[in-house]
């Protein structure tokens, strides 16, 4: 159920956000603090996907790669790929008005959003994990800014998450689990005796960025912080959820063996699911961006000393808008190239 | 009724085998006893609970652990498979390339995971999808029963989820083996020193529990 904003709130909300999207660059420069505030509020449903554009960069990306997406689009693909994409496509949210057809819009437009993904990055191809991650997309936007949004997440939000070796999401699982150490000694602790290693648990929540386990407006805000500020969002609500799932003695007592704990996270308690509940705690919950970047080096070191060197490279990761608009500033119209002729 | 004296048996069991084989619409069938075309897309490890009375003394609980089809998270295989008793080893008898995939399936398993006494786990070969029509194996059980014994698997049935068809048996096989097993370390039940049935009915389809 969605929490219940005042229609005059969400009025004024919404022309707010007309305004910072109209004047992006500026409010991205000089007020990104209020744009964030802006995020932890919840982004307006009439504008979210536009304001998810803007977030991830993809706008620009769109802008800096006209016709990109149509060229992709028009290409067969690898009949590996294809198969796999297709034996999806009915596979995400079937109960979505919007995926529920065969060979539906939906359907349709999340085949081609992942093949066009494969043809871009033919060395990562397709993780199935992509699907829902490109299918909520699509909830909110036409497939082209789709498209973009989805390669902003793969390459800036969650590099490596879906190559290959998964080796990026292992990592990410250990971290998680060192960060639990700190925000709940009894769950870590727990955790620990049962001998659960992260990637029982959290493979799905990370890998899907929490959008098939979580009701669903609390899906849409979890995604419109974790746009505005990145990971640091995922690993909150995942210390959040294992917080208030196993965190007290008293929790513990119906969860004593392995099984029953696994079962336990699987099938959260809609309580410490609710949007307004579970976005507070994400707030409040003190861990940064430097503790994940710190934490990142211990667990690579370790990873390097048991693993080896990583298989797949991936660009490190960009904790949230205001990172990625720095690494890539938009375009100044005033800067582009004059037409020239060269006597 | 001795209920006091009851018995009682956990095994993990592992699902595996191809991407949309129908490892998850097996567990929901055999657990739930439904079916539905609506399942999604298993990322990572699904799990389900199913509770067997294997006889007056003796009750079984078998923890089924669905594990994504898609290749790439054979990298955590590793994790999932640790300490499981048994496994089924699932293909799309529609498809042939689900079926080429099971020899490297078996010995992603082997080469990951020993029983306790060092042999390798019992498995079962499930040809799922036999209400489709298209069969690949044209019904030719027994180059199947030479697959399996070759391929160490303890027995392999033709079954349907949409259709429930031999899950509970196939079921009742693996965990026959699995019992044998574990009661009798030394000499478990082995495929090769099964000799070849002479007499066994047509509707059994599991090489290797013929004497049920």
């Amino acid at each position: 159920r969605l929490e219940e904003v005042p229609l005059e709130v969400l009025r004024q909300r919404e022309s707010k956000w007309l305004d910072m999207l109209n004047n992006w660059d500026k409010w991205m420069a000089k007020k990104h603090k209020k744009i964030r505030l802006r995020c932890q509020k919840g982004i307006p449903p009439s504008l979210r996907g536009r304001a998810w554009q803007y977030l991830s960069g993809s706008k620009v990306k769109l802008e800096q790669n006209m016709g990109k997406f149509d060229e992709l689009d028009l290409l067969t693909g690898d009949p590996k790929w294809l198969d796999v994409i297709e034996r999806d496509l009915h596979r995400q949210f079937p109960f979505h008005e919007m995926f529920v057809s065969r060979g539906g819009h939906g359907q349709q437009d999340l085949f081609r959003v992942l093949k066009a993904y494969t043809l871009y990055r033919p060395e990562e191809g397709y993780c199935q994990a992509q699907a829902p991650i490109a299918a909520v997309l699509l909830m909110h936007m036409p497939a082209e800014q789709a498209f973009w949004c989805l390669v902003q997440i793969c390459e800036k939000y969650l590099p490596g998450y879906y190559s290959e070796k998964l080796e990026a999401i292992q990592l990410d699982g250990q971290i998680l689990f060192s960060l639990l150490h700190k925000v709940s000694p009894v769950a870590y602790k727990h955790l620990s005796k049962q001998k659960i290693d992260p990637i029982l648990y959290m493979t799905e929540w990370f890998m899907c960025a929490f959008s098939r386990t979580l009701p669903w407006s609390s899906v849409l805000r979890v995604w419109d912080m974790f746009f505005c500020e990145g990971v640091k969002i995922i690993f909150r609500v995942g210390l959040v959820l294992l917080k208030h799932t196993l965190g007290s003695s008293d929790k513990l007592k119906s969860c004593q063996g392995q099984y029953e704990t696994m079962e336990r996270l699987r099938a959260l308690s809609p309580k410490i699911m609710q949007e307004a509940f579970l976005v507070q705690e994400v707030i409040e919950l003190p861990v940064t961006e430097r503790q994940i970047e710190r934490e990142h080096l211990i667990q690579l070191k370790k990873w390097r000393e048991t693993h080896g060197e990583l298989q797949c490279k991936s660009p490190p990761r960009l904790h949230g808008a205001k990172a990625i608009s720095e690494a890539e500033p938009a375009p100044r119209k005033a800067l582009e190239p004059v037409p020239s002729i060269i006597v | 009724m001795q209920k006091h004296s009851q018995k009682e048996h956990l095994y993990k069991l592992l699902v595996i085998g191809d991407l949309g084989v129908g490892k998850t619409s097996i567990i929901k069938r055999y657990v739930h006893q439904n079916f539905s075309p609506h399942y999604r897309a298993t990322i990572g490890v699904d799990f389900a609970l199913k509770v067997l009375n294997w006889d007056a003394e003796t009750v079984v609980r078998l923890q089924l652990w669905d594990i994504a089809g898609q290749e790439r998270f054979g990298n955590m295989t590793r994790v999932y498979y640790r300490e499981a008793m048994g496994a089924f080893i699932v293909f799309d008898v529609t498809r042939p390339a689900t079926f080429e995939a099971v020899t490297k399936w078996k010995e992603d398993l082997d080469s990951k995971l020993v029983l306790p006494n060092g042999k390798p786990v019992p498995a079962v070969l499930l040809a799922n999808k036999c209400d489709q029509g298209i069969d690949v194996l044209m019904n030719n059980g027994i180059k199947m029963d030479q697959f399996c014994k070759e391929n160490g698997f303890v027995g392999w049935f033709e079954t349907s989820a949409k259709e429930n068809i031999n899950i509970n048996e196939a079921s009742r096989c693996l965990v026959k083996h699995i019992i044998a097993s574990e009661s009798d370390p030394v000499q478990s039940v082995e495929p090769d020193i099964i000799k070849p049935h002479l007499n066994s009915s047509k509707i059994v389809s599991c090489s290797a529990c013929f004497k049920s």
